[in-house]
């Protein structure tokens, strides 16, 4: 995805779905995934004449929180408007939204290589699930409504247009998921449509534009292109993929002479490309009023101290904790820091074994070495998470002293593990089966090694004549008949000296 | 604002209503009348009068709890047509009108 004449323009438009028990307005509750269709709606969500919206406390504090970890600047007073716009799955002829005065904004998120400027977060309500289909026989149209979703909290994360590159875009999003799941915002599963990224792209003439208070301005008498959304993304890898499409998509329609409209594309995933839905509406069409029935809202310093509380130290935070404190790799650090509960069965990993070893880097790599090797690879195997695993954090601390003291080469040590995670067995048991076992052999390591070298004489001819790669096998040999059990630095020593006799 | 017929035309698109050349002609006088007489409003001097509007602290906001639904049969009562307890509306939603 690369161009010598035009350069990607991209805001990201995210939406979640916020974790609260009751609907945006209503007290219909909102558990409705899988459940029978129509059965969690009230007058109120489904739109009948006189009803009216009560505000939810949590899901206005919810909104606040995200808007405190991308430090936004909160207002002080909550204003609800109307966006009015005709649909079959809003009930009201409106979306109760935000305007001109969202509850959160100017806020950002640091990236790799850059920062992502947030222009706002606001609160609106989820519409209803709708399904388009064709009648057999009479070959109409029609369309499946299901109440279940409408009117469920939802928040809207909007960035300037300040993205430049789809990969830029997909670390963004995945940056907002884990803060959403990090502060328990929302499960942010895209495939449940928990959240939904909608990329506004545009592509423009390198050097004929310029990017100034927020918006992309052009430069003499340079006619921007026109941008396009799209909608229908399931997952942060599709945000990418239909980026990169829509780029390249751009670029030939520009440079055919085709005149692009602003309007709203599709992604089908199932053939990787974006397909015309419909002109976008613009905000003048939305006919926006400010929501009659819903009072202004005041919030006081005191509220937003009491939910600033409910931060927590967000990923980006861990990242540069593990990478500067503990001397983690980049790679390691955002591994261990992905998902809230890896990084805090990491934390209490690194503070037991810190307790044991006093020393804060080792404890750090050895937890480190312990998580990214063999436990994640089982529980990516098995698709479980680490708290389904159920993994003793004890046994860890056990294991991983072991192998820091040398009393367990790193092979065996890896191989006891995944016996213990493969089979349930317990992990503290195994390791004092193979203490019992390294007892006895110690005793005994000169006579194994005696053994070896008698039964083993051509790969010690071998070794006597200059081979010295016969020495790995001899030791192999020992490992073997000591199952593991023996230090191999002193087979390896014990072994020399019993080749130079 | 200009009233007149590529501007209800608009209206009609967003507000999905399919409208004649005839009903654009007849219709378009009488929306410039309505919208004439609600801009009799923007006479009225309001320089330093605050909008009517309640203030209600954050804390008095309804707490969150699940509370009482209506029944499937209840939310179906009034459409006209269901199908597997959902709402069924004829029509095609995208690009049954091309909007100019």
């Amino acid at each position: 995805m690369q161009s010598n004449k035009y350069d990607l323009i991209v805001g990201l438009e995210i939406h979640i779905q916020t974790k609260t028990k009751s609907k945006m307005f209503c007290s219909c509750p909102t558990g409705y995934f899988q459940q029978e269709p129509n059965t969690h709606v009230c007058p109120v969500c489904l739109g009948l004449p006189g009803a009216l919206p009560v505000p939810n406390k949590r899901a206005l504090e919810l909104c606040i929180l995200m808007g405190l970890a991308t430090e936004c600047s909160i207002s002080n007073e909550i204003y609800f408007d109307r966006k009015h716009y005709f649909y079959p799955d809003l009930p009201k002829g409106y979306q109760i939204s935000q305007y001109k005065r969202p509850i959160c904004s100017d806020g950002m998120i640091k990236l790799s290589n850059s920062t992502v400027e947030i222009e706002r977060i606001h609160q609106e309500e989820d519409v209803a699930k709708s399904t388009h289909h064709v009648e057999p026989g009479t070959g109409l149209n029609y369309s499946l409504i299901d109440y279940n979703k409408s009117g469920v909290p939802l928040i809207e994360i909007v960035t300037k247009p300040c993205i430049r590159s789809a990969k830029e875009a997909k670390e963004y999003a995945t940056r907002i998921r884990q803060i959403a799941r990090y502060l328990d915002i929302s499960d942010a599963d895209m495939e449940k449509g928990q959240m939904r990224c909608e990329p506004n792209i545009s592509i423009q003439e390198k050097g004929k534009w310029e990017y100034k208070d927020g918006m992309i301005k052009p430069i003499g008498d340079y006619k921007l292109n026109a941008k396009v959304e799209v909608k229908n993304i399931g997952s942060i890898t599709a945000v990418e993929k239909s980026i990169e499409y829509e780029f390249n998509r751009l670029v030939e329609a520009v440079e055919n002479k085709e005149e692009v409209i602003q309007q709203t594309r599709g992604w089908n995933a199932d053939r990787g490309i974006t397909e015309f839905q419909r002109s976008k509406e613009t905000a003048d069409d939305y006919r926006y009023m400010a929501e009659p029935d819903i009072p202004v809202i005041d919030i006081s310093k005191e509220d937003i101290e009491r939910i600033s509380k409910e931060l927590v130290e967000l990923p980006s935070e861990k990242v540069e904790r593990y990478t500067k404190e503990y001397d983690l790799s980049d790679y390691d650090a955002e591994v261990l820091s992905s998902e809230k509960e890896v990084a805090e069965f990491y934390d209490r990993l690194v503070e037991e074994l810190h307790g044991e070893i006093n020393n804060l880097a080792v404890s750090a790599k050895l937890a480190s070495n312990c998580i990214t090797g063999t436990v994640f690879a089982w529980l990516n195997e098995k698709g479980l998470s680490i708290s389904e695993a159920s993994i003793d954090i004890d046994d860890l601390v056990q294991w991983s002293l072991a192998l820091n003291s040398n009393e367990i080469t790193k092979n065996k040590a890896e191989e006891l593990l995944k016996e213990s995670l493969e089979q349930g067995k317990d992990l503290s048991d195994l390791l004092d089966q193979f203490r019992e076992k390294a007892k006895k052999s110690s005793g005994n390591i000169e006579d194994i090694v005696k053994d070896v070298v008698t039964q083993n004489q051509n790969a010690v001819e071998d070794y006597k004549a200059g081979k010295k790669a016969s020495l790995s096998f001899l030791i192999g040999q020992v490992m073997q008949e000591t199952q593991g059990t023996a230090d191999p630095n002193e087979a390896r020593s014990i072994l020399i000296e019993e080749l130079e006799k | 604002m200009k009233i007149d017929i590529p501007f209800l035309k608009h209206i009609a698109e967003l507000s999905r209503i399919k409208l004649t050349e005839k009903e654009l002609e007849k219709f378009t006088p009488q929306m410039k009348t309505i919208l004439d007489s609600a801009d009799e409003l923007q006479e009225v001097n309001v320089d330093g009068k605050q909008a009517m509007k309640k203030h209600v602290p954050f804390s008095t906001l309804r707490e969150d709890e699940a509370g009482e639904t209506l029944t499937q049969e209840e939310v179906l009562k009034n459409a006209n047509y269901k199908e597997l307890g959902l709402v069924k509306i004829y029509g095609k939603v995208f690009g049954d009108i091309k909007e100019s």
